[in-house]
Order: structure tokens, then C-alpha cells, then sequence
């Protein structure tokens, strides 16, 4: 019998629509992420598509999912008898209690069972298609799939079905239920955000976590790629215990369902006897006898009757949606986790930034970016269905009321609710604004930019989803097709023309310098297309519109030609003309002002590219001694022009018969060059590449002059990412946005290494060695030192900035002109803005400091000053002079996200530390860091260059890093640099984890920046410990005293090394500077229950047992351990090191002992008791496990 | 007024539900008897322009229907066999919604409309709770209402007294009967007395066939002195029932009453009865029957 009834109950719920939806998305979603490229789910970072640690994570990510679908499975089982009124017949038979609940609850499991079993099943069979790349795919692996489905899928599907299965037991309310649910993902998102960084409370959370998704990313935290293809995690510890205590909770809860649930008939329903009240209340009445039905008014059928009715329709059908429960839980939700991103996840990286109304709208955006989706299609099929559903179809149908009237209203109503509810999140977020002390409201920019927009595009969903509805023979079909659609659009990678994708519109970046710029035009142009061709779609919908009983399509498809005639003709004759109109004033600009390109195409000519002009890249080329360029700018048309004249120079030690002269940007047109003596004989228009030969070759030390003019103009819109630089407010384009380059190398190429491989290129264009002495011949920035002399010319209101001392600047004619000229050698490396800035310089040290922002970005102005002043006053003390009379630090806006140096001039992004917020005196500040790490690049990077090779990261990025650091220890002293150290070992190790290619030690690092900023960091602060800031210094200067402005051979990372060897006493810290640059070490040191015990003298005996472990890691992630044997610091404090309020008076002792592999027991006597001990607790040393290297004393 | 030739309408899965129908429906009640399934809410929704026939016309004075269901609707009152209601609407609100629906557009007309129809349904007392609440009997009252708003021409009720009580059955019928003097009212059902209390004229409709067409009285004085009864015992009845076609059998005080139609005293203890308008309707749905 028990088996039985499971079974009718999983033939019941094969014949449910939301099953089959759920099942197909779950197959689709697998099979395409496993066999289309560039979309990917679980796999990360470089992981295989079915890497052990992507399956289990999608096996986790969709039994998060499944949670509706189980919940609504399951809570079907007892609440759709009661529905249905068929329950007392069915509890009136033999079956028992027991058979009836937990049989059917097992039928309604063993669905949500199988339907994962899809998972597996997509995944096998996309992973076979012959589109999939098998260079992202490694072997399938059963047990993989084991570990997934079993411990961790089957158990959360059982979780998830058991609890809301109680409560819907209990409730007899689906609403209730799903409010449960919504209760407990947004409880458990909660608690994750409360606690989750806690590292005391890690176990817990991850024991905690229903999903057992925190206990996965623990016992996987810090894993290389390589681990995380192959390697599944032991199933112990944390994970285990979550599963148990969860599968134990499911069974308490199914008993509670048990308990709770009555048999025996309920008796009348509450609704029922309600309803009998209501009938004798009128019965009490007297009953009037009517007088006749000739006194009422009669209709009209005016306009002013079909205005009233439209109003009243529409009125009728936003109350309709917004008073549904579902309504209320979905913007209860949605406000929920805005509030809760706007609060908390403003600032990622714990940078947190004032709440300025631009930096509010992408989050905005993201935050609510799922609900307006839901309203759109889930009320769209509402309200289509609306009168059959409620079975009022016959009396609204048989009513007067034109046929318009229902997709009409019925539309309208959908965008005013739409628009509410983005109102709605507005109203929030200056809540937000408001009560973190930021006055400045900009409603409008709120109205513009987010609520206008995001209302029209989900009106065009909303619309496509009425026009589904109406040809859809079922609500539930339509709101399928609708999620097919969704996720069809979000994995295509075929169609990417904004014309042909629904809804599709370019980009319409924002900043608080250039607002939406011009770039609105393009995005509105689309948005007009796309909403005429949103009216043809509702034309057609009102043409097919479901009146009276006929529903299926073909006798609707016949009648729909007949009420074509009349407005509805005209309505779609003028949406179809404006769709046309619209669509050809978009073609014309993104196809023909601009040149349209697919994603594909751009690798296709990369990869061409390589493939054609990479034999060149040795080729012995001048170098560019001297530089004079007159840029002209017109940001207000965006476009500028460039007249430039290079003197070339043979600096190599052999003839040169070509000079090959190439654009690397492709908005940038060289209109004319010439080199005197040569001749043109390649003039790769596609590439923009040109060959000259010389009449005469170049003899070493001869010179040529390049004259040359370029221009670059941004007409109309693109189809894809308008481009950013040249805007009419915040102008910031690079050299090679505005001038050629000279001779061939690895700009322009493909990155991506899977793409690579794809176009059959070697994984990454080979770097030389650092062996090989005879590469340090280039820089790996420019081409060698030059001297510039740049005039810029932009509008009157503007500021032109570019390098070099300021020799003069006019307004002449209308325009400002400034001429820099570089009074120290400078790198073709470098940057020209303009914007309407305002200025604030301080002199010191003869230098003159100044920052150019935006004059509502003044809050961090004196900050950087300030921290320009300390770099200046370190560096200058410590390395050498400054080499220039000027820093500038130039605001940009914020499309990108980074600061950058070049020779005396600093862009750094609006916001990227101009908007961030340092009310919170605990907050890491990262302005001071950045400024000091820029500033320091001028002497690493602009004075001192490394060869182009192996290793060029260590002497730009990992110096400016250790200056930096020397900077912030200087101002902030040595106990808080815990916090910076923490941050920087998070980034390396996580960094290392993610990476794709094999991690290299730090003498071979090329541009990861995990290595040359986060390891970088670490190695060298503990190197300063051992040997001494002085000594690393006195090998700074060494260092830089050596190269300065020197031409070739550049200095490679081993002459750094040699100079840090040449201050190393001991063996030991030679082998120290072994281990951090050239090999991969990790530290394993943690203390067990340190204890402290009074002694009769009042004083205190403490025991510290240390655990260490040292580690060789070779480049695929292989560890191998070696033997330990160092000086580590022991410290003992009354605080924890690292929180707020510790400081130096919290440390008992800190003393450095040698630790040994294995376990060894320290013992001291001390006078104060200490409430923490640790090993290493500065985290001086690079140990994937922190947390465990400072513990409570008992 | 109503005039309908030819109507045929057959539904996807083949069902014939209408099969050349033609009536000519004058003002005033009248009444469409058939049993359940003889096709008479397929009537009721082609004559209410929610279903549009395979075949034939309906004409409604000037107005074609199926041409230009537009123009009927303007002057159409429909109460569905089964209708359900918006959740979280009160019998107030929803008249007024209706009201508008219909072209009663003025708030004044409105008011008027709406007050006037909750008295005359005795629905002014609850006009404020939500219709999900009402009963059977009380939403088939609000039914009614909403199929008054603006003097409607033509009003077509469908099984309207089925889940009413016998006063609250009386209380509409009452209601039915003064509005229907100067307009066509259609009152379809399949329970006898509502027909013969209330309609000067009647079809009877089954298996899609308009069976039986003509005023009650008249219909009843043609079956006079045909219809015979006999009461006998329960366990006879199967002896009966091979021996006579029953027009109808009833329960009375634990026995079996059988009615029979004989053109002769058919013998055997039957007695002549007075012909009321149920055995003219069974009497109707025997032939059709043996006609099939």
C-alpha cells in the first residue's frame, strides 16, 4: 500500500508543469554550460568545465535552486486535497496516516530526486558535443558525481522538501509556506553575512549552513586549480557533521509534520463557516420586494466612457497585482536584499565609499535586478489569465468593454507597478543615503539613469511575456517559455547585434564626471526600437486575445486578420514605421559610423593578427629618443587630433633595414606618416600595420624622423561597450591611443589562454627567460627613455593635463592650450587628460603636489596630499631624489577601476578611493596605500625599468608594494600592519587558488598581480624583518643608483636578488631569500591550547604548543614538505592582534624562537596574564590557515 | 426579436453540442428546458457572443451577433451558468466595476446603478464584504445584478435557481418575472416548475435539437388524457421498466409512482392523470430519445 501510494504520487506530480519546467531548466542550464564556451557555471578562473570542485558546486548551486520546486512539490501534497475538497473522501478509506503523508511525501522527494538526476545526466551529454571545447573539458568522473548527488544534492533536497513540508503541514497555506521559505533563505543569507567572517565562529557557520555550501568552500578554501579539477574533499569534519545534523533535522521535521498532521476530517473550514454567517445575516433581513428595473440610468459608449473605463480597468489591475501575497513577499524580498547589498556589500574588498547617488545605481541595478524580471513575467501571465483563472471571463467577456481595453490596460497597469516598485528601491536607497549622513540627493539621476530605463526594458519583457501568454495554450506553458527565453538570451553567444537580441541595448556607462555622457543616445535608440517593436507584439497579442470560451489558437488566428482593421492597423502601421525608422538610424550607426564586431570577430583578428606580424617581434626597431606632439582635443565632439614628429634612434648594436610603424588601437586613424629615406612597402590597412624600408639602412646610433598625424572620432553609437576615453568630460587617453608604436610585440595579441589554444596558438606568446641575458635588452615598458615635449589643447573650461613640467598655458581663440615638456627621461608610457577639474596643490620639498578632481570629490583630496607628502618625504630620504618638480594625481571617471602611474602623473579612478568613505577610523586605508604604492612607481617603473622578461612584475610592482608598505608602518606603526599583511595573504592565496596558468616563484613572476602585489608584499615585509628596513633600503639605492634612466641591458630581477644577497649575514636569511623569491614556500604553523597557570609569585607559567610544517610547492600546485628550522616570532597579548582595539600595550612578550617541523611545547613566565598566544601572529609567513596561528589562552 | 436559424456548433473533439437550431424568441421570459448536456449553455454563450457557432446566424433585432458582437454586448445581460469572482473585491466594488465595464460611466449613473441593484438583490446589507465570502445563493443574487446594469435588451440566465434554496429560488424568480415584460429574457434550466412558473414560452432542447417549441399551456393540453400513473412497489419497478417506457418515476411515502404515455388506457391498474408540464418534458425527451 505504502509503495503504492508513492508511486500514484509520482505519476501525479510527472503530470505537474512546474516539474517539467524545472526539469528542463535544470537540463538546459548543464547542457549548455558544459558544451557552449563562455558560459560557465560552477567552474571558475581556469577550472575544468567538470572539474571535481565545479561538480560539486553545481550539484550545490541547483539544490539551492530546487528549493521552490521541491517546496512546491511537496506542499502539494497536503494542501491540494484540501483544495480540491477531495480530502475527506480520500481519509475516509483504509489508508493510514502513515501511508497517506510520508508515502506521498516520498513520492513527491523521489521527483525532486530525479529531476536532479538530470544534473549528471546534461552534463555527460553536453561534455560530448561536438561544439564543446575539449580543451575545457578533463574526463567525467563517476565518483564526482557520487559525491555530489548523494552527499550533498539528495541530502539538500531532502532538507529543503522536509522542512517546508512540516510547515506546509502545519499551515494548510501554500502563501504561508512560501513565506517560509523566503524566511529561510533570507534568514540563512543573514547569519551567513553576520557571522561568516568570524573565523571563531567558522565551524559553526559551516556546521550551520543548511546547504552545506560554507563546509565545501572551507575544506576547499586556498586550493589550486589543479586540486580543484581532480581533487574531491574528505568527507569529515565540518562537512560531515552539517550533513548529519541536517538529516536529522529533516527527520524531526517530518515527524513534527506527523504529529501535527489530523487525520480525522477537519470538520468545516473557517472560509466555510464565515460563509454561513454571511447567509444568515441576509436572511435576517426583510426581504424588499423589488420596484421594477426601469429606473436605472442608462450606458453610454463615448469617449468619456471608454477614458473612465480604461482608468478604472488599469486602476483595477494594479490593484490586483499589488494586493496579491505574492506581490508582497516579492517586494518584501526584494527591498530585503536591497537594503541588505546597499548596506553591506557597497564596498567588497572592505573599501567601504560614500553612498553617492552614481555608485548607488549599479548596485541598485544588481540588487533588484531579479524581481522587476518575476513581476514582468510572472504577473504577465496573471493578468492575461487573469478573468479565466478567476472564472469571470464569461461576465467580463459578455460586457461592452472593446477589445483593446484588456491589452491596454492590462499593459499600462504593468508599467505603473513596475515603476513603483523601482520607485520603491529608490525610496530605499536614499533611506540609505540619508542615514549614513549624505545629504546630496540627486532624484533626477535616480529617475534618468535607473528607474526610466530598467522600467522600459522590463516593460519590453513584460510585453513579449503578454504576447506569449496570448498564443500560449497554458499560464504555465507561457511562463515557461518565457524562462527558456531568459535563459536562452543569457547564453547566447551567437547573436550579439543589439538589432537582432530583444531588448538589447549598448551600454550606458556612468560617472559622476561625465553623467551618461552621450552615450544615453544609443541605449534610447535601441530602447525606441525595441518598444515599437513591443507594440507590434502587443498588437498581435490584442489580436488574439482569448474572448469568450474559444481558446485554442487557429479559430483565434483566423478572426485576428478581421479585427486587424481600424486602430489596431493603424497603431501597428506606426509602430512598424518607427521600428523601421529606428532600426535604420541604428544600423547606420553601429554598422556604418562605427564598425560592428562580434565578440568572435575580435579574436579572429587577434589571433590573425599574431599569426601574420609576430615573426617580427625580434626584429632589431629604432627607438623613439624624442618626442613632440600638439594634441588638439575636442571632448564636446569626442574627437581630437594629434600632429607628432619622433626622432628615431638605432640604439641596437646592428643595422636596420625596416622600420615597422603600427597602430594598436582601432579607433585611432593615422591619416599621414612619413620617414624621410624610406619607402612604404607594407601597408596592412585591417591591421594598421606598416613596414618602411630604408634606402639606406640604419647605422647603430644613426637617427630618423617620423612625422606623423592621427586622429581619433567617435561618431554616433556602437553596438557593443561605447568606448570611454575620449568623453566629453574626463578625457583620458594613453600614448597608444594617440600615436603609433615602433616594431612588434605582445600588444594586440590574445591573453585568454583557452582561446588560444582554440585558434591553435601556443598557450601564451613565449617570455624569455631569465636566463636569458641577451632579452634585457628591452624594457618591458615603452621602448627606452625619451624626452617629450607635448602641447594640448582642449575647451576653454577644461584642464589639459600631460607629462612634464608646465611651460605655459593660454586660453587663446576659444580654447586652452598648456605645453609640458619632460625635464627628466621619460617612458612612451604615458597618459593626457581633460576634464573640468578643480585644483588643490601643496609645495613640498621643492615639489609642487596636486590633485585635479571633481570639485563634489573633495572629501579625499587632503588624504592623498597628505600621503604624496610621507611618500615623498620616505622615498627622497631613503632611495634618492625625485626626479620632476611636479605629482599629479588626476581624477578619472570611473568606467575603470584602478590607479596608475606614469612619470609624474598619477589617474586614479573616481572610484577607486575619491569617493571612499574614512569616517570609520578602523577602516584599512587604502587611499594612503595606493597613493604611497604610485608615487613609489616613480622610482620603480620611471626611474628604474626591468627587462622584458621573466621577472619584470618583481621590479615595478613588488617594490612600489614593499615601499608603500614602509610608508603606511611609518604613519600607522608596526602593530597595525597585521591587518594590511591579513588582507594581502587573503589576495595571494586566493589569487593563487583561482589562477590558470602554474604559479611561478616571485624571480620569475611576468604581471600576476597575486604574486607581484600580494605575495610581493608579504615576502619583502618579512625580509625587512629579518635583515632590516636599513639593509633592504641600502639595496634599493643600490639599485637604483646602478640604473637610473639607464638604456640596455635593463636590470633584471636577479640583479635585485644579488643586491638583497649582498646585505644578507647568515645562511639563514640567504636561504630565507631563497625561499621567498625563488622557490614557492607555504608555512603551516598554529598553537594548540596555550595555558596559562599562576605560579605562588604571582607571575605566570605559560605553554604555547606549536605545530609547524613547511612546505615546497612546484608550479602545478605539487607539495612537498621540507624540513623547518627558523626563528618565528611567539607572541603572548591580553588582545587578540588584528581587532580594533588592539595595541601595543596589549603585548605581553614577543619574542622570535626556533621552530622546528612537528610539535614542539614553548614555556615563559610572564608577569601579566595573557589572554591570547600565537605563533607568527603578525602573519609574517605565507600559511593557507591564519586563523589557527593566534588562539585564546585557557 | 431574438431570431436564431440554423445554429450549429461543433466542438473540437467532434461533440455536435448544437444541431440546426432555430428559434424566434419575442419579448418577454423565455424558457430553454433540457437536461444536462443537451447543449443549452453552448446556446447561452453563442447567443452571448462568447462562443461564436460553426454555423448559422443569430439576429438580435438589426444586429447581427455574430458579425458584430460588439453592438450586442451594448445591450446584453448575461448571468454564466458558473462564474467565479476577483479575490479581494467586495459586491460593491465589483457592480461599480461592472457598471463601468458596461458603459455606465458618470460616478452620478453609477451610484444610482449600483444602490438601486444591491437593494433590488437585497445584497446592500453585505455590499461591503469581499464576494470570495458570499455563498452560492448570494452570488448568484450579485450574478443577477451585474446582468441589470444598464438596462440591458436581451438578458440570458443560465441555470440560474441550481444552488438556490426554495425561498431564495422564489425571491429571484420574483425578480426575473417584473423585469421580464419588456425585454427578451432567456431563462435556461433544466428544473421544470421554474419554466412553467414563469415563461409564456418554452423550447426544450436536447442531444442539440430544438425538441419541443410553443406556449406551456398549450404544450401541456396536447399530452391531455395520455399520461397515465400507477403506484407500485420498488422491487416491481425493473418488471415495469421492461414492460412500459417510463416517462418518470418518483419516490411517494416509500413506493414508486410511474407515469407512462398511452394514447389508450394502456390497462393493468393505471389510472389517468392530470398532464402537468414535467411529463410534456419527459414525455419530449422519450421521443427525442427514441428518434436517436
Amino acid at each position: 500500500m505504502f509503495a503504492k501510494i508513492a508511486r500514484f504520487e509520482c505519476r501525479y506530480q510527472l503530470r505537474n508543469p512546474l516539474m517539467w519546467v524545472t526539469a528542463a531548466a535544470t537540463f538546459a542550464l548543464f547542457f549548455v554550460s558544459m558544451s557552449v564556451d563562455g558560459f560557465e557555471l560552477g567552474s571558475e578562473g581556469g577550472l575544468l568545465e567538470n572539474a571535481a570542485y565545479a561538480t560539486l558546486r553545481n550539484y550545490l548551486m541547483v539544490s539551492v535552486f530546487f528549493i521552490f520546486a521541491t517546496t512546491s512539490f511537496v506542499a502539494n501534497v497536503v494542501i491540494r486535497d484540501d483544495e480540491t475538497g477531495f480530502g475527506p473522501i480520500v481519509r475516509s478509506t483504509r489508508i493510514t496516516k502513515f501511508e497517506y503523508l510520508i508515502g506521498r511525501f516520498l513520492g513527491a522527494f523521489a521527483i525532486a530526486g530525479l529531476c536532479m538526476l538530470l544534473v549528471p545526466l546534461a552534463i555527460w551529454l553536453g561534455s560530448l558535443m561536438p561544439w564543446a571545447d575539449p580543451t575545457t573539458l578533463g574526463p567525467n568522473r563517476l565518483i564526482d558525481h557520487l559525491y555530489g548527488y548523494f552527499l550533498l544534492a539528495l541530502p539538500n533536497i531532502l532538507i529543503s522538501s522536509a522542512v517546508f513540508f512540516a510547515l506546509a503541514t502545519i499551515t494548510r497555506s501554500m502563501m504561508a509556506t512560501y513565506l517560509g521559505v523566503i524566511g529561510f533563505v533570507s534568514g540563512f543569507f543573514i547569519l551567513q553575512n553576520a557571522f561568516g567572517d568570524r573565523p571563531q565562529l567558522e565551524t559553526v557557520v559551516a556546521v550551520a549552513d543548511p546547504f552545506g555550501a560554507r563546509a565545501l568552500s572551507d575544506a576547499t578554501r586556498y586550493w589550486t586549480v589543479a586540486e580543484r579539477n581532480v581533487t574531491l574533499p574528505d568527507f569529515t569534519g565540518a562537512l560531515l557533521y552539517n550533513r548529519l545534523l541536517w538529516i536529522g533535522i529533516s527527520v524531526v521535521c517530518l515527524a513534527l509534520a506527523y504529529a501535527a498532521y489530523r487525520f480525522a476530517d477537519q470538520g468545516t473550514s473557517k472560509r466555510e463557516r464565515k460563509k454561513q454567517k454571511l447567509a444568515q445575516r441576509l436572511s435576517e433581513e426583510t426581504a424588499v420586494t423589488g420596484n421594477g428595473a426601469t429606473s436605472l440610468p442608462s450606458p453610454q459608449h463615448g469617449h468619456a466612457a471608454l477614458r473612465a473605463l480604461l482608468w478604472m480597468r488599469t486602476r483595477f489591475e494594479i490593484q490586483q497585482v499589488v494586493l496579491s501575497p505574492a506581490f508582497a513577499v516579492l517586494m518584501a524580498w526584494g527591498l530585503f536584499v536591497t537594503f541588505f547589498v546597499l548596506i553591506t556589500q557597497r564596498d567588497p574588498d572592505g573599501r567601504p565609499t560614500y553612498p553617492t547617488t552614481l555608485s548607488m545605481i549599479p548596485e541598485l541595478e544588481d540588487a533588484f535586478s531579479v524581481i522587476p524580471l518575476i513581476i514582468a513575467i510572472y504577473y504577465a501571465g496573471e493578468l492575461v489569465w487573469r478573468e479565466r483563472d478567476r472564472r469571470v471571463h464569461e461576465l467580463v467577456d459578455a460586457a461592452p468593454m472593446p477589445n483593446w481595453a484588456y491589452v491596454v490596460s492590462k499593459t499600462l497597469a504593468m508599467g505603473l507597478v513596475l515603476m513603483a516598485t523601482l520607485l520603491t528601491t529608490v525610496v530605499a536607497s536614499v533611506i540609505v543615503q540619508l542615514s549614513l549622513g549624505y545629504p546630496d540627493l540627486e532624484l533626477g539621476k535616480y529617475l534618468l539613469w535607473y528607474v526610466l530605463p530598467r522600467t522600459w526594458d522590463m516593460l519590453l519583457l513584460a510585453a513579449l511575456a503578454v504576447f506569449v501568454q496570448a498564443i500560449s495554450p497554458h499560464k504555465a506553458v507561457g511562463w515557461g517559455i518565457m524562462m527558456l527565453f531568459l535563459i536562452w538570451q543569457q547564453l547566447n553567444t551567437a547573436i550579439d547585434h543589439n538589432l537582432l537580441n530583444y531588448g538589447g541595448t549598448p551600454d550606458m556607462p556612468l560617472s559622476d564626471l561625465n553623467g551618461a555622457g552621450s552615450f544615453w543616445k544609443g541605449a534610447w535608440t535601441f530602447r525606441t526600437y525595441w518598444g515599437a517593436f513591443a507594440i507590434l507584439l502587443l498588437v498581435a497579442a490584442h489580436l488574439l486575445w482569448r474572448r469568450g470560451t474559444e481558446i485554442r489558437l487557429k479559430p483565434r488566428l483566423a478572426r485576428a486578420r478581421r479585427r486587424l482593421a481600424g486602430a489596431p492597423g493603424w497603431v501597428a502601421g506606426a509602430a512598424l514605421l518607427i521600428f523601421i525608422a529606428t532600426g535604420a538610424y541604428a544600423y547606420y550607426n553601429t554598422n556604418i559610423l562605427n564598425e560592428y564586431r562580434t565578440r568572435n570577430a575580435s579574436n579572429d583578428d587577434a589571433a590573425e593578427f599574431e599569426k601574420r606580424f609576430w615573426k617580427y617581434h625580434d626584429l632589431p626597431q629604432p627607438t623613439i629618443a624624442d618626442v613632440t606632439l600638439d594634441i588638439a582635443l575636442y571632448p564636446e565632439e569626442r574627437r581630437a587630433v594629434t600632429k607628432g614628429r619622433c626622432r628615431l634612434r638605432n640604439l641596437t648594436a646592428r643595422p636596420i633595414t625596416n622600420i615597422h610603424v603600427r597602430l594598436l588601437d582601432r579607433d585611432l586613424e593615422l591619416t599621414s606618416s612619413t620617414i624621410a629615406g624610406t619607402r612604404l612597402i607594407l601597408n596592412d590597412a585591417k591591421y594598421d600595420y606598416r613596414i618602411y624600408r630604408l634606402d639606406r639602412p640604419m647605422q647603430p646610433g644613426e637617427e630618423r624622423v617620423l612625422t606623423f598625424e592621427t586622429r581619433r572620432r567617435h561618431r554616433g553609437f556602437r553596438n557593443g561597450s561605447p568606448n570611454t576615453r575620449l568623453v566629453e568630460n574626463g578625457t583620458f587617453l594613453s600614448n597608444e591611443e594617440l600615436m603609433p608604436v615602433i616594431g612588434m610585440n605582445r600588444a594586440g595579441t590574445l591573453q585568454d589562454r583557452a582561446m588560444r589554444r582554440r585558434y591553435g596558438l601556443p598557450e601564451e606568446l613565449p617570455r624569455p627567460k631569465l636566463e636569458d641575458v641577451s632579452a634585457a635588452a628591452k624594457p618591458c615598458i615603452g621602448e627606452g627613455w625619451t624626452k617629450a615635449d607635448i602641447t594640448v589643447s582642449t575647451m576653454a573650461n577644461q584642464t589639459p593635463i600631460a607629462p612634464g613640467r608646465k611651460v605655459s598655458d593660454v586660453r587663446r581663440g576659444g580654447r586652452r592650450i598648456a605645453r609640458f615638456i619632460s625635464e627628466a627621461p621619460i617612458l612612451i608610457f604615458f597618459s593626457v587628460q581633460s576634464a573640468r577639474y578643480a585644483e588643490k596643490h601643496r609645495r613640498h620639498a621643492g615639489v609642487d603636489l596636486a590633485v585635479y578632481y571633481h570639485p563634489a570629490h573633495a572629501w579625499n583630496v587632503d588624504r592623498m596630499l597628505d600621503a604624496l607628502v610621507a611618500s615623498l618625504d620616505y622615498y627622497q630620504a631613503k632611495f634618492g631624489p625625485y626626479p620632476f618638480d611636479h605629482v599629479r594625481i588626476v581624477e578619472f571617471p570611473g568606467y575603470r577601476r584602478f590607479a596608475q602611474a606614469f612619470a609624474g602623473t598619477i589617474p586614479y579612478s573616481e572610484t577607486y578611493g575619491f569617493i571612499s568613505d574614512y569616517q570609520e577610523p578602523e577602516t584599512i586605508d587604502h587611499v594612503t596605500g595606493v597613493t604611497a604604492h604610485e608615487l613609489a612607481h616613480q622610482y620603480w617603473a620611471h626611474q628604474v625599468v626591468g627587462a622584458d622578461m621573466e621577472g619584470e612584475g618583481m621590479l615595478s610592482e613588488t617594490l612600489a608594494q614593499y615601499s608603500a608598505l614602509m610608508v603606511v608602518k611609518k604613519l600607522r606603526g608596526e602593530d597595525q600592519i597585521r591587518r594590511y599583511l591579513q588582507f594581502e595573504l587573503d589576495r595571494y592565496l586566493e589569487g593563487r587558488a583561482n589562477a590558470s596558468a602554474d604559479e611561478p616563484p616571485l624571480a620569475r613572476v611576468e604581471n600576476q598581480s597575486y604574486i607581484t602585489h600580494h605575495k610581493g608584499a608579504l615576502a619583502m615585509y618579512l625580509l625587512q624583518k629579518r635583515l632590516g628596513e636599513d639593509a633592504i633600503n641600502r639595496a634599493l639605492r643600490n639599485l637604483l643608483h646602478r640604473y637610473k634612466f639607464q638604456g640596455a641591458p635593463y636590470p633584471r630581477s636577479l640583479d635585485f636578488i644579488a643586491a638583497l644577497r649582498a646585505e644578507a649575514k647568515t645562511s639563514e636569511e640567504q636561504a630565507l631569500i631563497t625561499d621567498l623569491f625563488e622557490r614557492i614556500t607555504l608555512y603551516d604553523l598554529k598553537v594548540s591550547q596555550p595555558t596559562a597557570v599562576r605560579r605562588a609569585d604571582g607571575r605566570w607559567d605559560v605553554t604555547v604548543p606549536v605545530e609547524a610544517k613547511k612546505l615546497d610547492v612546484h608550479g602545478r600546485g605539487a607539495e612537498t614538505e621540507t624540513p623547518l628550522a627558523e626563528r618565528i616570532e611567539i607572541g603572548l597579548f591580553t588582545a587578540e592582534p588584528g581587532r580594533d582595539v588592539f595595541d601595543t600595550s596589549n603585548v605581553v612578550l614577543m619574542e622570535r624562537h626556533p621552530i622546528r617541523s612537528g610539535r614542539q611545547v614553548l614555556k615563559f613566565v610572564t608577569d601579566r596574564k595573557p589572554t591570547y598566544a600565537g605563533v607568527d601572529p603578525y602573519n609574517f609567513y605565507i600559511d593557507r590557515n591564519s586563523a589557527d596561528n593566534v588562539l585564546p589562552v585557557s | 426579436m431574438l431570431n436564431l436559424r440554423d445554429v450549429t456548433h461543433v466542438y473540437p473533439n467532434g461533440t455536435r453540442a448544437l444541431d440546426r437550431v432555430t428559434l424566434s424568441i419575442p419579448r418577454g421570459m423565455y424558457g430553454l428546458l433540457g437536461p444536462n448536456g443537451a447543449g443549452k449553455s453552448t446556446l447561452m454563450r453563442a447567443i452571448a457572443t462568447l462562443q461564436t457557432p460553426t454555423e448559422g446566424t443569430i439576429r438580435f433585432g438589426e444586429i447581427d451577433v455574430i458579425a458584430e458582437p460588439e453592438k450586442l454586448r451594448r445591450k446584453l445581460g448575461y448571468l454564466p451558468q458558473d462564474f467565479g469572482v476577483y479575490p479581494r473585491v467586495s459586491a460593491y466594488d465589483m457592480l461599480d466595476h461592472m457598471a463601468v465595464l458596461k458603459g455606465v460611466a458618470s460616478p452620478a449613473d453609477r451610484k444610482t446603478t449600483v444602490e438601486t441593484l444591491l437593494h433590488q438583490t437585497n445584497l446592500w446589507n453585505v455590499r461591503k464584504k469581499l464576494l470570495s465570502g458570499f455563498s452560492g445563493g448570494m452570488r448568484q443574487r450579485f450574478g443577477i445584478a451585474q446582468a441589470l446594469i444598464g438596462n440591458p435588451e436581451l438578458i440570458i440566465v443560465d441555470e440560474p435557481t441550481a444552488g438556490l434554496d426554495p425561498e431564495e429560488r422564489n425571491r429571484f424568480l420574483n425578480l426575473l418575472a417584473e423585469i421580464g415584460e419588456s425585454v427578451v429574457v432567456i431563462l435556461s434550466t433544466h428544473i421544470v416548475e421554474d419554466v412553467s412558473d414563469l415563461c409564456p414560452r418554452m423550447a426544450v432542447l436536447a442531444d442539440g435539437r430544438v425538441q419541443l417549441e410553443g406556449a406551456p399551456q398549450e404544450l401541456i393540453h396536447s399530452t391531455h388524457g395520455r399520461i397515465w400513473m400507477k403506484v407500485i412497489d420498488r422491487g416491481e419497478l425493473a418488471c415495469y421498466r421492461e414492460q412500459y417506457e417510463l416517462l418518470s418515476t418518483r419516490l411517494f411515502a416509500g413506493r414508486t409512482v410511474v407515469h407512462i404515455l398511452s394514447d389508450r388506457d394502456p390497462g393493468n391498474g393505471f389510472t389517468a392523470v392530470d398532464a402537468g408540464l414535467e411529463d410534456v418534458y419527459f414525455s419530449t425527451l422519450v421521443q427525442s430519445r427514441r428518434a436517436a
